[in-house]
């Protein structure tokens, strides 16, 4: 049971004779592993502004992730806020902040070995919990998730009162950026 | 079609990605950003658990409100950055020690 973005792609793929099943499942590891090479990107480069560039398009193939779990709205609310917003925060810090481009500037401290070695051994604990692990999950041919309907459903009725709260969140960061950013204030 | 484990590990290596950013980062704009894969790796592990167990949106719905809440503390800490650059003329997270004593 797939969803209706990635079905309309298999099926044009499916009318030049190649097997559904595969091509979703091709799609899914390449977009997963521009995922894993962008997120390197962001962690490793010299240049800070590739640094942002690179996380916008890790954050666009993790989009095409949430498409893969059945989680369309997602999907667009992840390419309009992360992509949209987030990003071109960030690039607009960045160029608001002088000289911090340039090549010859260090971008990592002294302890990027320990660090590594601690990031390597906590992703291989990690793998090694969810591969042995026995999940309750049903079987990955018939999960098909919430959908799009019990997601507005939930939003409007259980979870009304956080729904509210994080537009009011989203009000009180609103406010203090400007109090904090406002400059001449001496 | 694709299993549960390969989405969780695909959550764990952005896990992995952005704490090795943000541990060793000397800018608070790199800092930032890894903090935002930490986000998304955590997004990715609500969504997959919810497609795969249960009916509830609960998952999807709490992705929605990571996100508002990766936006705000976004938006304070890039406006932190710029202030205390305006101040102090470096965004280095080394330099930044005058709360200390």
């Amino acid at each position: 049971m797939m969803n209706g973005l990635i079905r309309q792609l298999s099926d044009i793929v499916n009318n030049y004779g190649l097997p559904q099943d595969f091509v979703v499942q091709a799609s899914f590891y390449v977009i997963a592993g521009l995922a894993c090479v962008f997120a390197f990107g962001v962690v490793a480069m010299r240049n800070i502004f590739h640094c942002a560039v690179s996380l916008a398009l890790c954050l666009f193939c993790v989009a095409g992730v949430y498409l893969f779990l059945n989680a369309e709205f997602l999907a667009i609310a992840q390419v309009l806020i992360y992509v949209g917003a987030i990003v071109t925060l960030f690039i607009f810090a960045i160029m608001l902040t002088a000289n911090i481009e340039d090549r010859s500037i260090r971008q990592a401290n002294r302890q990027a070995l320990v660090s590594a070695v601690v990031a390597a051994a906590i992703l291989s604990f990690f793998i090694f919990i969810i591969i042995g692990a026995p999940w309750k999950a049903s079987d990955a041919a018939v999960a098909t998730g919430p959908g799009l309907e019990n997601l507005g459903r939930a939003l409007m009725s259980v979870y009304a009162l956080p729904f509210e709260f994080i537009s009011l969140i989203l009000l009180a960061a609103l406010v203090g950026a400007i109090v904090i950013g406002k400059a001449g204030r001496r | 079609m694709i299993p549960q484990n390969h989405f969780l590990i695909l959550g764990a290596v952005l896990f992995a990605m952005g704490l090795y950013g943000a541990l060793t980062r000397r800018t608070a704009i790199g800092i930032l950003m890894s903090i935002e894969l930490i986000l998304n790796a955590a997004n990715i592990n609500l969504i997959t658990f919810n497609k795969f167990i249960g009916s509830e949106a609960l998952g999807q719905v709490f992705a929605l409100f990571v996100m508002a809440i990766a936006a705000a503390s976004a938006v304070i800490g890039l406006v932190l950055v710029i202030a205390v650059y305006r101040n102090m003329k470096t965004i280095f997270t080394e330099k930044m020690n005058i709360l200390k004593w």
